[in-house]
């Protein structure tokens, strides 16, 4: 049962790349997916642990397919609908 | 409460496959390893991860011998680990 | 996703949830720009050079800093408290150890991505791939080597997986031939890599 998110022995992952003066986040919306994961905890809606296991909970195909921050933002998506902040609707209409 | 387990005590991980999350990796379960120090006491994540409220428990800095992980390798691989999921390793 | 359309997508999409978030009372108008000032007026890499230098330069401090970070870093100013809490810092050293052998120590998150990221910043990428993570703990001299850091086999690894709650930073050996610099300019001398492990200084 072990989950997507633990890696450690597994091999045939890509090569490791290194990225020459990477920026802190690649995208505005990198930096506001990891402030509002932080406003959200501190706020108490729910906690790091909920945060970790909501992205293991990811379809492993969809998780593959993510991002770092991608990732991210899905799990804080599913955690506001499972704990009745919106529903899955109100949270995907942009 | 007293710690279970005191600096160079032998301990085996928990070997059970645990559907929910956990911080037990994968690579380090059923195997013996080394209590370095003890590393603070904090609630289970497994526990926490289910929005539960949990006592803290003690939390261990545990080495193992990669070749006891991985059936190679000349390093050791130190991995921070609950109380949870040691039992202590009778020689 | 990748590419720009998906980017404007998602970036759409962040901003429709904070704004529904602000609408019902979970966010304050203005929050998210003001944490990401905050951030990234925080944590850098420097925190940790300045660190290191100050071990190199002072072995009571060292001293202390191995065995109690958390503590120590607050004589330099320096705190693991400004993220969601404050976390434990479990610095280890690169040497000569106790026991005659020389140690090089890495540091990995083979779970997630823990990293003292209200210290040292956001970790780089590369730490955070699963290429990394799962490697590093099997063959770390294989990985080192990739990074440009040959290790003689003489040189005990050990690696530490930040898998709880404690976030660990390396101690690298102070370089040969730098007796004469001062301790702004030793900070110079420290890369992150070297505060991970990946690089030798």
């Amino acid at each position: 049962m072990s989950r997507m998110n633990d890696v450690g022995g597994m091999s045939g992952f890509a090569p490791i790349v290194e990225e020459p003066d990477e920026p802190r986040f690649h995208a505005d919306w990198e930096a506001h997916v990891f402030a509002l994961n932080a406003a959200l905890v501190r706020r108490g809606v729910y906690n790091l642990d909920e945060f970790r296991d909501a992205q293991e909970r990811l379809p492993v195909r969809e998780y593959l397919a993510a991002s770092y921050y991608e990732r991210w933002f899905a799990a804080i998506r599913m955690l506001l609908a499972e704990k009745g902040v919106a529903t899955a609707e109100e949270l995907t209409h942009g | 409460m007293a710690d279970r387990f005191a600096p160079g005590d032998r301990v085996r991980t928990r070997s059970v496959d645990v559907a929910g999350h956990t911080r037990l990796p994968g690579y380090a379960r059923g195997a013996v390893g080394t209590v370095v120090e003890l590393a603070g006491r904090h609630p289970l994540a497994d526990e926490r991860a289910r929005g539960r409220d949990a006592e803290p428990h003690a939390v261990y800095h545990v080495r193992f011998a990669a070749a006891d992980l991985f059936g190679a390798g000349d390093h050791s691989v130190v991995v921070e680990l609950w109380e949870d999921y040691l039992v202590e390793e009778r020689a | 996703m990748s590419g720009e359309h998906a980017s404007s997508t998602i970036s759409a999409e962040v901003r429709h949830v904070e704004s529904l978030l602000e609408a019902r009372g979970l966010l304050e108008p203005g929050e998210i720009d003001t944490r990401i000032d905050e951030f990234l007026a925080g944590g850098s890499p420097a925190n940790g050079a300045r660190i290191v230098a100050r071990a190199w330069t002072d072995p009571g401090f060292a001293e202390r800093l191995l065995a109690d970070a958390n503590a120590a870093i607050r004589e330099v100013g320096l705190s693991m408290a400004g993220g969601i809490q404050e976390q434990r810092l479990k610095v280890v050293a690169n040497g000569v150890g106790a026991d005659g052998t020389e140690e090089h120590h890495v540091v990995v998150c083979t779970l997630c991505s823990c990293y003292p990221i209200a210290l040292l910043g956001p970790s780089p990428s590369w730490y955070k791939s699963e290429a990394y993570r799962s490697r590093v703990v099997r063959d770390p001299r294989g990985v080192l080597r990739e990074f440009g850091l040959v290790l003689p086999d003489s040189v005990a690894i050990s690696v530490w997986d930040a898998s709880a709650e404690s976030r660990y930073m390396v101690l690298p050996r102070r370089p040969d031939g730098t007796d004469g610099l001062s301790e702004e300019q030793l900070a110079g001398l420290v890369t992150r890599k070297g505060l991970i492990g990946t690089a030798a200084v």
